[in-house]
């Protein structure tokens, strides 16, 4: 236990780090996956925000020395005491007495200050006045190996001012114990300690489109072309489904657009300025129709994607912004990424060649009736 | 659970007066055809568009030993086809139904499938020599024929025999080229379809070749054109095609001289028959009536048919799709697709498709025809063509003196001719299929000739077929027109069709193509998107849908009707009046592209 002590040093000093300064072997660790990699793709030279994450470590400090831990574990206790697995309310109501504590329990004095050390430095690189930022969580293990917690822990968008943000890190910690997470583990007999999230801050791009690309396509699996869906705004309303994005296929190959259908787009996500905040509104009769991204956009996306792919060599799936103040030629930024979850099953080779003989038993003698017939 | 259509009402051991089994004796591969028989529901039998008319008994028994049951199953066995065993034929009355045989046995499939991985490739890239050796075989044996002199011949039981070996031949030939060629071409289009390519799409680029047909009907319009210029239209308006060849002979003058280029243009392009193999309907030298009627009809159409112009259009169109579909496939598609394309127009199906009726379908049944009619005039049978009512071994029999016509043969043909015409006024009713229905089927043939897909498969077992207004087929032809309909049961009906009518029928065949000069648009129940009439519509801008399946049943002669061939629905707009259908040019159809 000799070395406990230097650590203890290390990990007080390791509240915050930056993007552009963690050391990319060690970012997942102390960054949670989310920031993690930002950090390792801005190391690889894609274009990522300017921010910091607030480590795993300043996570679990906060919990122990404000007390939250005995609270938590007399809560989770209390569910896995019971014979029979907790029902679903139960687990749902354990989920909002958690949060409902880390909302209400002040983060301690030395970490407000480190806090507040990091925002005002961001605002400083962003030569802004209580800069606009996106607070997300950035768990450990959340996109590793399961998908299914994938997007369940909570993002803030355009949070400014440093009371606010203080506010959406403790809602983004709470965001560990939501009902899903809190059953997931329970019913793997994992426990929250064994998977401590981080949070990150980074400065809000002020995005003209978003959205979301794969470099492989998510539906059939065939990594010839990469696929696109974008709206105007902020990418909130296409993550979550709330408008029928613009869907582009580029062929990987030459990066030629294959085909564009412009989608009618009824919402948006917009930065409120009074609020503070992203919020989804109606989108403007002129822009719902509008073709969303021009080729040099779409090049300047393909570009970043198949970058990242070949970064990590496995397909993957991004969420980007092109920002208001992005000209052509600039390239875009990536916010997220993460390896893709195709949903088909891995589909037989794509032929590579006109091969008749397996054409006619594929189409013609298979039992199914021929596509498009 | 399969659905199955009831034989039993044509299982009833009936058939022709005077028929037995062993009329129908005659080598096969699978299975041999005859009449329905109890236990036939356990195929999938469909109504056969190509002969609508009814076939006599020579022409039911040739044909259906001949052509299906050794030409599809020989060409399913040489190919073969892994899953299929090639068609077999089925009577109700007069009526033909077809039936595909499938090959279960698991092992079996296997080793056919090794088959074919060599015998395709090795078709494919031998397509050109392959063919034309058959079609030059086959045009030699024509040749063959028109040198014999028919009447000199004292027996005619041999040169008979040499006939329907020329026509068995020519089916060998026939499907010996055609399943390789489909089996390409639809996986060519499976993989188009799965690239994201739009099937209509997909029929666009093969389009343009010039055939032997529509040369035939560049020429005869040619004629047309003349006719006008030479002061006849009057001549053709007033009188009906069987009228005209008596009506211009009267004329003299410049009717004489347009009559001897009508007959040398007959010495080339009217050696054809007006039904696909069928030993029971005359050629255009035999009876002027079609190619004269068809004169008529261009002449009542007065813009111009501009054939270069609609050369020049299907091959700018086909330029396009080829561009526009290439356009959205990634480079590797690209790959597969320039390579299939490319495949395809070396051994391209849709050209085959309409030229090989020059050298096949229209006129393999001509000699056996004029054997038959020469047979007639030395028994002094009633009509020219009783001897199409006789079996084989009969037929046989007659011609060597075996057995006598006049007495009980005589008669039977007159009992035979009754039927035959009693079932052709049934034609309308004959339930488009049989047997057990499954939801797709696998041989090629059934897929792209019949246009059997599961929509049109679901669409002809839907009881309420001929309550329905609003149908769907295969988007053939694009655009939209409206137009009265005139449902025809067989080309001989052609004459009924007025410019800007819409063509309602089971399915058309070369010799349809030259209406497709006046009308607005077309509806077949059967058909795919290589079709006659898909072709054909697209080659003429007739707005064309095909498959619907039931459109004859639906549509009533006389109807006002849409057909909608960019998104391939037909609409009923308006019922006749259900008196007897109107002959008049009714209302002028708007054609919209």
């Amino acid at each position: 236990m000799a070395a406990e002590t230097p650590d203890l040093m290390v990990h007080s000093c390791d509240a915050v780090v930056w993007i552009d300064e963690v050391d990319p072997q060690r970012a997942i660790a102390v960054g949670g996956s989310k920031m993690g990699r930002l950090a390792e793709l801005l190391q690889s030279g894609v274009e990522v925000p300017q921010g910091f994450a607030v480590t795993v470590d300043a996570y679990a400090r906060h919990c122990r020395e404000s007390g939250l831990d005995a609270r938590i574990d007399a809560v989770i206790g209390r569910l896995g005491s019971q014979a029979s697995a907790p029902s679903e309310a139960q687990v749902e109501e354990a989920s909002a007495e958690i949060r409902a504590m880390f909302r209400e329990t002040p983060i301690g004095e030395d970490l407000t200050a480190r806090l507040t050390e990091a925002y005002e430095e961001l605002c400083l690189r962003c030569v802004d006045v209580n800069v606009p930022v996106a607070v997300r969580s950035s768990a450990t293990g959340e996109d590793a190996a399961d998908a299914s917690f994938a997007g369940i822990f909570d993002t803030y968008l355009g949070v400014s001012g440093i009371e606010r943000v203080l506010d959406a890190v403790r809602n983004c910690w709470g965001s560990l114990f939501t009902g899903r997470a809190l059953a997931y583990r329970l019913r793997r007999g994992i426990s929250h300690h064994a998977m401590p999230i981080a949070v990150g801050v980074i400065e809000l791009i002020h995005a003209r489109a978003s959205g979301v690309a794969f470099s492989v396509h998510p539906v059939t699996g065939k990594s010839d072309r990469i696929v696109v869906e974008t709206s105007w705004g902020w990418g909130e309303a296409i993550v979550q489904g709330l408008v029928d994005p613009d869907h582009v296929e580029i062929g990987k190959a030459d990066g030629r657009v294959l085909k564009y259908d412009v989608a009618h787009k009824r919402i948006v996500s917009a930065f409120d300025f009074a609020v503070g905040a992203v919020t989804e509104i109606d989108m403007p009769a002129k822009l719902a129709d509008r073709r969303v991204l021009d080729d040099e956009q779409v090049g300047a996306i393909c570009a970043a994607v198949r970058a990242i792919e070949d970064h990590y060599g496995y397909p993957v799936d991004v969420e980007w912004v092109i920002s208001r103040h992005r000209r052509a030629g600039d390239p875009v930024c990536i916010v997220q990424t993460r390896p893709v979850t195709v949903t088909a099953a891995p589909e037989e080779a794509a032929p590579t060649a006109y091969d008749p003989v397996a054409l006619a038993q594929k189409y013609l003698f298979s039992g199914k009736p021929i596509p498009g017939r | 659970m399969a659905n199955v259509v009831p034989v039993d009402e044509f299982a009833t051991g009936e058939w022709y007066p005077g028929y037995r089994p062993e009329h129908f004796a005659a080598p096969y591969i699978v299975d041999a055809a005859g009449p329905f028989r109890p236990g036939d529901e356990q195929g999938f039998w469909f109504l056969d568009f190509h002969w609508s008319r009814g076939l006599t008994p020579l022409a039911a028994t040739l044909w259906s030993a001949d052509g299906y049951c050794w030409g599809t199953q020989h060409a399913a066995e040489a190919l073969p086809l892994p899953p299929g065993r090639g068609i077999t034929a089925r009577f109700a009355g007069t009526h033909l139904y077809g039936c595909a045989l499938p090959e279960t046995d698991p092992r079996e499939i296997g080793a056919r499938a090794n088959r074919i991985a060599t015998n395709l490739p090795h078709f494919l890239q031998n397509y050109r020599p392959i063919w034309e050796a058959g079609r030059d075989e086959l045009e030699a044996t024509w040749q063959y024929f028109r040198g014999v002199d028919f009447a000199g011949i004292p027996d005619l039981t041999d040169l008979l025999t040499q006939a329907r070996r020329y026509h068995k031949r020519s089916m060998e030939i026939h499907f010996g080229v055609m399943y390789p060629m489909l089996a390409n071409f639809l996986g060519f289009y499976g993989a188009c379809a799965d690239m994201g390519i739009n099937p209509a799409e997909i029929g666009k680029f093969l389009q343009g070749e010039d055939t032997k047909i529509m040369e035939t009907d560049r020429e005869l319009y040619k004629l047309a054109l003349k006719a006008r210029q030479v002061g006849l239209a009057a001549v053709f308006e007033e009188n009906e095609p069987h009228q005209l060849r008596e009506a211009l002979g009267r004329q003299g003058g410049a009717a004489s001289v347009w009559l001897t280029e009508f007959d040398d243009f007959l010495q080339i392009y009217g050696w054809r028959a007006e039904a696909t193999c069928d030993v029971g309907v005359p050629s255009w030298i035999e009876d002027n009536t079609i190619p004269l009627g068809l004169v008529k009809t261009f002449l009542k159409k007065d813009d111009e048919h501009d054939f270069e112009a609609a050369a020049r259009n299907a091959r700018a169109e086909r330029d396009e799709a080829i561009d526009n579909a290439r356009a959205g496939l990634t480079r590797e598609e690209q790959a597969v697709f320039d390579a299939g394309l490319a495949s395809n127009q070396a051994a391209n199906f849709p050209w085959w498709q309409d030229d090989h009726n020059y050298y096949i379908d229209l006129k393999v049944m001509l000699p056996l025809r004029w054997g038959c009619q020469e047979l007639a005039r030395r028994e002094g049978a009633d009509h020219q063509d009783d001897m199409l009512y006789l079996f084989w071994p009969e037929l046989q029999d007659v011609a060597s003196g075996r057995r006598p016509y006049a007495g009980e043969l005589r008669s039977l043909v007159r009992d035979r001719r009754q039927y035959f015409d009693h079932w052709h006024a049934k034609r309308g009713d004959m339930p488009k299929v049989l047997g057990t229905i499954p939801e797709s089927v696998e041989d090629p043939v059934l897929i792209e000739i019949f246009g059997l897909n599961p929509a049109s498969i679901k669409a002809v077992q839907d009881p309420d077929a001929a309550k329905q207004t609003v149908m769907s087929g295969v988007a053939a032809a694009k655009g939209t027109a409206r137009g009265i309909a005139r449902v025809l049961q067989s080309s001989d009906e052609l004459h009924r069709l007025e410019p800007g009518s819409i063509l309602v029928c089971e399915s058309t065949s070369p010799n349809w193509t030259p209406a497709f000069g006046k009308i607005a648009g077309a509806v077949c129940d059967g058909g795919g998107m290589l079709s006659h009439a898909a072709i054909v519509g697209r080659e003429y801008g007739v707005p064309t849908v095909t498959a619907v399946g039931v459109a004859t049943l639906s549509i009533s002669d006389g109807d006002e009707i849409e057909v909608d061939g960019t998104n391939g629905t037909v609409t009923i707009l308006s019922k006749a009046p259900t008196t007897t259908p109107d002959t008049a040019a009714d209302a002028p159809a708007g054609v919209a592209g």
